[in-house]
């Protein structure tokens, strides 16, 4: 089943072109990563997919609904997490989990199940009853995770979900999203720069240089092709001969 | 509880919990103002205290006696009656004693009182300190008090002995009774004191109607740029919600805790402004100037427009600051001059001004609420309704485009650097 369908998908801003018609799909099930370097056009299309964005040529499709035309219907699909979003620093983290339950689930009931989900996810224990405004990166990031994945969306689009981040919380969000995908049949589509890191998380990836997808294809598939040890020179190798510029 | 009241509870928990917030909107009007006003009442209170007098007395005769008696009778002023043999030695012993009044009776005083010429008394006030002169001023005006009371009665006495059998008739030959005419009725209070209250709302209200608006529409704006600085805005727009539900929320939110700052600001300006003005003791009900039930619905409704549509607009210029601090300085440099120009009406009355002036004072929204509580006080509803139907269009056209402006991308994309470099 295609979760994500993007046809020749281009935004511009005023004159500049930050995506030159893309096109990918995304399975059922899948934690797909869209990875290239900052101002690929990563975070262009993921805004796209979640309704923030309208595009400027070619269309997206999530579940079979038109991210312009049914974007109430996509957002009720979705849960999207930006690179740099923060969280109510007045509220604790027990109460933004909260309000948040209570905007997806229709029933006490519900939204309760949903803070529980959301409370094991972000690991925070006790300190969720502290305000948001005294945590750190790293544990703004898991409650912004959890708030994520506790709605139990059809689609997470996570922006840069680990960046930023020591190793050990890095390792942590990661397993979790692997988590969600195998137990839940959560789709997943993760943007990165990481190559190292979305080599260990994705089942497929799609390279983006300057708003073009250079390759699709699975991690192993990639580095086979292009007689590469890991993502990174794929993606060197694979941008090169497109204008040999690099990184 | 649908996703409108979950969202703006939370706008309610989030402003309630910002010290700062609570602080400079409800802390200090609440508490700095009065205790402004406090300080002045102070001062004012020692001021009216005890008059200190000092009395030299050049006069043989029995007038000067009889003066001095009656200023010792006189309430609040403590008399120190001392010998001098000039003035300036009677101005430095007052100087140096610390007194606040000093009365020279002059040596023909009495003889002049008796010769039918009009006697005088040199009153001077003692100035130690270049302060407020509140002190010398309260003096001056007691001892005046005191002589007029001993003049009259003197030319009471005087008219007796000459036989006159009503001397009040002499000395007051004509005397005005004043009263007002007000809503086609007659009112007995002099047009003075009806302007007195008149004017003391006419001062107070475009400043109430200023606070609030000033103070609601920053609280918005300050909502939608709170969003983008803690880089909440993209989550908020990609939940299950509808986005006129967001705006909706918003605006309700912030109107509550902006209407609560407002009454906190009124509370404590009224306290603060209450300790200059002595208070006329007449309400507007006993003028025959009551508001009717009707009336404050009409009133109620105009002023729930004018915030409605302050806040829409506050929203909409919010959404081209990156920052709490831009977005302060965009509302006030929209709101600022367009809710100044209703204290033109603190002067005049809108109708006394040129046709131009009186449209354009009109096609601001903050005018009207200050118009409609003239209008409610005289019971004259059609300009309320005009204002109502005027206020709606306004309202709903700034709504409208707040909704819109939330469902576009412009929210995210427009920007305009206010007060901090664009990085």
């Amino acid at each position: 089943m295609t979760v994500v369908k993007v046809e020749r998908l281009e935004k511009d801003y005023g004159k500049v072109k930050a995506l030159r018609g893309i096109s990918f799909e995304i399975k059922a099930g899948e934690i797909f990563g869209l990875i290239g370097p900052n101002g690929a056009g990563k975070s262009t299309t993921l805004k796209i997919l979640a309704t923030l964005l309208k595009p400027t040529g070619g269309r997206a499709e999530v579940f079979g609904h038109d991210v312009v035309e049914d974007a109430e219907k996509v957002r009720s699909l979705i849960s999207y997490l930006p690179e740099e979003a923060g969280a109510y620093k007045n509220l604790t983290g027990i109460e933004y989990l909260r309000f948040m339950a209570r905007l997806y689930a229709k029933d006490d009931g519900k939204a309760g199940d949903m803070v529980e989900l959301g409370r094991e996810i972000s690991d925070l224990g006790g300190r969720l009853k502290d305000k948001v405004a005294t945590y750190s990166k790293g544990m703004t990031r898991k409650l912004l995770l959890a708030r994520a994945l506790m709605v139990m969306p059809r689609l997470a689009i996570l922006d840069e979900p680990a960046s930023g981040l020591d190793i050990v919380n890095a390792y942590t969000i990661r397993k979790t999203i692997k988590r969600f995908a195998r137990e839940e049949g959560v789709t997943f589509l993760v943007s990165s720069h990481n190559m190292l890191e979305v080599e260990f998380l994705c089942d497929r990836v799609a390279l983006i240089n300057k708003g073009r997808i250079v390759e699709v294809g699975t991690p192993k598939e990639l580095k086979e092709e292009y007689h590469a040890e890991n993502l990174e020179e794929v993606f060197m190798r694979a941008v090169e001969p497109a204008g040999g510029e690099g990184l | 509880m649908s996703d409108f009241w979950v969202l703006a509870r939370k706008e309610i928990m989030s402003l309630v919990r910002d010290k700062k917030l609570l602080f400079g909107l409800i802390i200090v009007p609440l508490i700095i103002y009065p205790a402004m006003g406090r300080v002045m009442q102070l001062g004012m209170q020692t001021a009216q205290g005890e008059t200190h007098v000092v009395i030299v007395s050049f006069d043989s005769g029995p007038y000067g006696r009889v003066l001095v008696d009656a200023l010792t009778a006189a309430p609040n002023v403590t008399v120190t009656l001392i010998n001098a043999s000039s003035l300036q030695g009677a101005l430095n012993r007052a100087y140096q004693e610390k007194q606040n009044v000093l009365v020279v009776i002059p040596r023909n005083f009495s003889a002049s009182i008796e010769g039918n010429q009009i006697a005088t008394v040199d009153v001077y006030g003692i100035f130690r300190s270049m302060g407020t002169g509140m002190r010398e001023s309260v003096s001056e005006s007691r001892i005046n008090a005191v002589i007029n009371v001993l003049s009259e009665e003197i030319a009471r006495l005087k008219l007796r002995n000459l036989n006159v059998g009503r001397p009040d008739a002499f000395l007051h030959p004509v005397r005005a009774e004043s009263r007002s005419f007000i809503n086609h009725h007659i009112v007995n209070a002099p047009p003075s004191l009806v302007s007195g209250v008149l004017a003391s709302q006419a001062i107070s209200l475009p400043l109430i109607v200023f606070l609030m608006v000033t103070i609601t529409a920053q609280m918005a704006a300050g909502a939608v740029a709170a969003e983008k600085e803690n880089k909440t805005l993209e989550t908020l727009l990609t939940l299950p919600v509808k986005r006129t539900t967001i705006v909706a929320s918003k605006i309700s939110g912030t109107a509550v805790m902006g209407l609560i700052a407002a009454l906190a600001y009124m509370v404590g300006l009224k306290s603060y402004l209450g300790s200059f003005t002595t208070e006329t003791g007449v309400t507007l009900k006993e003028l025959g100037l009551g508001i009717t039930p009707t009336g404050m619905l009409l009133f109620a409704l105009v002023v729930f427009l004018t915030i409605v549509f302050a806040l829409s607009l506050a929203m909409i210029l919010a959404v081209f600051a990156e920052d709490v601090q831009s977005a302060n300085t965009v509302v006030s440099s929209v709101i600022l001059p367009l809710a100044f120009p209703a204290f033109i009406l603190m002067f005049t009355d809108i109708n006394a001004l040129p046709a131009p002036a009186r449209y354009g004072l009109m096609a601001i929204p903050f005018t009207h609420p200050i118009l409609a509580y003239r209008y409610a006080l005289s019971e004259s509803y059609g300009p309320m309704a005009l204002s109502i139907a005027y206020l709606s269009i306004m309202a709903l056209i700034t709504l409208y485009f707040a909704a819109r402006i939330f469902s576009s991308e412009k929210i995210l994309t427009a920007k305009i650097g206010w007060g901090r470099k664009r990085k």
